[in-house]
């Protein structure tokens, strides 16, 4: 059924278009709940408290944005406020998850990549199915810095657009993009000291 | 090794996520036939996305599921009321 119909219904008080229009985004908000939080138990919390959010401002949605992007920014504040519960560091800069010069600015006269350890990876896709691996990689997300796993899991995890996410999380484009690639050119680096030491260059 | 790499990287993720303009792009291919470094470092960042996307979505566990749709019926019965039927 049309969205903008289901909209309608669920906020004249129909309980079933309401659950329909949180059906389709229900696995997806978990999902990245899990993957900010980096663990079950705070991911359920978020998840529980979006929604319950989201019936209480169901009168507020205007339908400027998609009913879908309307959830993500009620789940990341969620996660945000989850997280400030917590008290963890959730704006310490990239710097302070990866100490050695991470990137875009770098006009340190050398290369310009930033990195050590410039090699090649071979066919890391394979190395998926190692679930040692798997969960390495998930500590890796979870440990970076706040604003910056929020940008890169909302652009490569869930697929969002740039512009897209800059509304979610009320930056400019340029900013997001910035935290884009700052995460990405950190994971990296990470990624590479993994293959460096577990798997001595000869990954193939 | 170039002095320009360093610009170069503020583009590459535009470059890898295919929404750079052309001209840039075809720019770009230039420099990674001639440096080594930058074409590894491009093929690795894009090995970087496969390696952290999560791969498959997370189904909402059962438990939650169903706790979830009482804690919802209940609130939305709160701000709407009961509905009969």
């Amino acid at each position: 059924m049309d969205e903008k119909l289901l909209v309608r219904r669920a906020q004249a008080g129909d309980f079933e278009a309401f659950t329909d229009l949180i059906k389709a985004h229900k696995d997806r908000i978990y999902g990245l709940a899990l993957r900010l939080s980096g663990n079950s138990q705070d991911a359920e919390d978020v998840v529980q408290d979006t929604f319950l959010k989201a019936i209480d401002k169901i009168d507020q949605f205007r339908l400027e944005s998609s009913f879908g992007t309307w959830l993500y920014s009620i789940a990341l504040n969620q996660a945000r406020a989850m997280l400030a519960r917590r008290k963890q560091e959730d704006l310490k800069p990239i710097e302070e998850y990866l100490p050695v010069r991470v990137a875009a600015d770098d006009d340190s006269g050398g290369h310009g990549h930033g990195s050590h350890g410039l090699f090649e990876w071979k066919d890391p896709e394979k190395l998926l199915e190692d679930k040692e691996l798997r969960q390495a990689i998930d500590k890796l997300i979870a440990e970076l810095p706040y604003q910056y796993r929020e940008a890169f899991l909302l652009r490569y995890d869930q697929g969002l657009s740039v512009k897209e996410i800059a509304a979610i999380i009320n930056e400019s484009e340029a900013a997001t993009k910035s935290r884009i690639l700052r995460a990405r050119l950190a994971l990296r680096e990470k990624l590479s000291e993994i293959f460096e030491t577990r798997y001595d260059r000869e990954v193939s | 090794m170039t002095g320009k790499c360093p610009e170069y990287l503020n583009d590459l993720n535009d470059y890898l996520d295919g929404t750079l303009d052309q001209a840039t792009c075809a720019e770009i291919q230039r420099h990674l036939g001639e440096c080594e470094n930058c074409r590894i470092m491009i093929d690795t960042l894009r090995q970087t996305v496969t390696l952290c996307r999560g791969g498959k979505p997370e189904p909402l566990p059962p438990a939650l599921e169903a706790r979830l749709n009482g804690l919802l019926k209940t609130r939305w019965e709160q701000k709407f009321g009961k509905r009969p039927g």
